[in-house]
């Protein structure tokens, strides 16, 4: 021990050990390429042409970038359908979830009810649940109520894999919010709803934001239940179209990796714009609470 | 009075929830002890799923897809997580790039792994023998030893940055004296990895691999999407055998016996992971 360090207001901050800077540059670059060659493949992939695609050694810049790929994917499939199918279907259960968890979750911050610990452990197994377990029985109660191969089955069934994260993640930011703003609120004599709505809403405003990424990614990429779900092309979704270009024995790769550029591209703008609040409303409830 | 008012706000949430989950899981129980007209069939389903081979093989294949994935994921997440807490410029967005595998489709990702590790045309395969690493090619999805081992690749690659932003979040909440009492004794960097910053995050590791194990149980997109379970069921896993049953043979009540035995392994494991949650010091309550 020494003497100086025990003056730490005389004493300049000790130095802070830490990777080198060639270590930090390896690693980074390292994690660059790991984690966005397959996406830089995929988008030159998807401006070659077949006699490019399919040469032997692959040709890594195409000579003239062509569109022949987009072309088809967007006039000579059903991509464009199943598109606006994911885009009704993720906006429906990114709003139904929204819904359903801002009330839960304000039940669940704001008030003590008998059997509220039973509740919010039955919404977390929700998350867990093994999906293969639960297709059969969904698809059957599915088909009892006519909703197999309709907008609203999916959605309802969407509620599966959005509404337990989504719960846990607005109680642990509606309970950060001091109570004491909604008290002085009620005494000035607004009602329960004009709070949540007025004040405790717009004050949570990054857990919603982080909640709507996450249930709109999360539906968006879904690929199981919509398999299951939705057989019919009128409802089927895009990871449902991506797959069906490739068949056992011949895929048309080029297509492919044009309709996977389509798929990725909205969600890749969605994140980047809310990645902070994304990040902060994810890992809020799993380290603060 | 005010006991009522909370549940009512749950309630709406609680009813759909319940309607999808609850029912449907009893609505298993019972398909799995009736025959396809309805009649009550004792264990024949359970008999009729044990027998086969193959109902075996598929559970072997889930502890190898499950086990190999975690051991990768939790560390190469970890390790990720240890650069991105450094301070650095362009750390921001080195967090936003890890992330991208994570938040992409499934599918997407499969598919696009698949094309690279085509065979003839693939592009893994020209840089390893470009470069010399192989003399030839390597049916990396259709030779049988290879297949699982670069599907559980694919999968590492794809919750590796999950990993890593929930560590990167620990780490984060470890407070500063802790790192300053260690530097007062001269520890090294990978000293105070070693006692500080892996102790600290244990319970974040421990949460994270639990979700991953109930996660990896969970997994078709992958395997469906690029080998539906082949060649030969070497990549056959039980989710995808129940799939398979349920949807390809239409054999519902097979299907759920299945499921029910799966549903009792997965059970210990949730059950398990709340354990552990519920046991962290400072987690929501």
């Amino acid at each position: 021990m020494t003497a100086p360090a025990m003056d730490v207001s005389a004493q300049p901050k000790m130095k802070k050990p830490g990777l080198g800077w060639p270590v930090i540059l390896i690693g980074s670059i390292l994690v660059i390429v790991v984690c966005l060659f397959p996406f830089v493949w995929m988008g030159l992939s998807s401006i070659k042409t077949l006699k490019e695609l399919y040469s032997v050694p692959p040709i890594w810049w195409p000579a003239v970038p062509s569109l022949d790929n987009y072309y088809k994917v967007l006039f000579e499939s059903n991509i464009p359908r199943y598109f606006l199918n994911s885009v009704i279907i993720s906006v429906g259960s990114t709003g139904l979830a929204l819904i359903l968890a801002i009330f839960a979750s304000y039940g669940f911050a704001r008030f003590d009810f008998k059997g509220k610990a039973f509740w919010q452990a039955f919404v977390l197994v929700g998350q867990l649940l093994p999906t293969a377990a639960i297709i059969v029985p969904l698809f059957i109660t599915l088909r009892v109520l006519g909703l197999v191969n309709t907008y609203w089955g999916l959605i309802l069934v969407y509620m599966i894999v959005t509404l337990p994260l989504s719960v846990w993640m607005l109680t642990s930011y509606f309970k950060a919010i001091p109570v004491e703003l909604e008290e002085a609120a009620i005494i000035d004599g607004a009602s329960r709803m004009g709070v949540l709505f007025r004040i405790t809403l717009p004050l949570s405003l990054p857990g919603l934001v982080a909640v709507i990424v996450y249930a709109f990614v999360t539906t968006w990429n879904e690929f199981i239940f919509a398999l299951c779900f939705a057989t019919d092309s009128s409802v089927k979704t895009l990871p449902i179209g991506l797959a069906e270009f490739s068949t056992e024995f011949n895929t048309d790769w080029g297509a492919v990796m044009a309709a996977s550029v389509v798929m990725t591209l909205p969600i890749a703008l969605l994140f980047l714009v809310f990645q902070k609040m994304f990040v902060g409303g994810l890992t809020a409830g799993a380290t603060k609470g | 009075m005010k006991s009522q008012t909370g549940l009512l706000f749950a309630l709406p949430a609680l009813i759909v929830l319940f309607m999808l989950i609850a029912y449907p899981v009893a609505y298993t129980g019972l398909l799995s002890v009736t025959d396809a007209k309805g009649n009550f069939s004792g264990l024949d389903n359970f008999a009729a799923v044990l027998k086969p081979k193959v109902t075996v093989q598929a559970f072997i294949n889930t502890i190898y897809w499950v086990f190999g994935s975690i051991v990768f994921q939790v560390v190469l997440g970890t390790l990720t997580a240890i650069l991105l807490n450094q301070s650095f410029f362009g750390r921001g967005a080195l967090r936003a790039i890890t992330l991208i595998p994570w938040v992409v489709p499934g599918i997407v990702a499969a598919t696009t792994w698949a094309w690279m590790f085509h065979t003839e045309f693939g592009i893994i395969n020209y840089m390893l023998t470009g470069t010399g690493v192989l003399q030839n090619p390597i049916g990396w999805l259709t030779n049988k030893d290879t297949v699982m081992p670069v599907l559980i690749a694919i999968n590492v690659w794809k919750l590796f940055p999950f990993v890593a932003i929930m560590v990167l979040a620990g780490l984060q909440s470890i407070p500063n004296d802790l790192y300053e009492a260690a530097r007062v004794d001269g520890a090294t960097f990978w000293e105070e990895v070693w006692y500080i910053m892996l102790p600290s995050v244990r319970p974040v590791i421990t949460a994270v691999t639990l979700l991953l194990v109930i996660w990896g149980l969970n997994s078709i997109t992958i395997i469906y999407a690029i080998t539906r379970g082949g060649p030969a069921n070497k990549t056959l896993i039980t989710p995808i055998q129940i799939f398979r049953s349920a949807f390809e043979s239409f054999q519902f009540n097979q299907a759920a016996a299945l499921s029910v035995i799966f549903f009792a392994v997965t059970i210990v494991v949730v059950f398990i992971y709340i354990k552990v949650l519920s046991a962290q010091p400072g987690e929501a309550k």
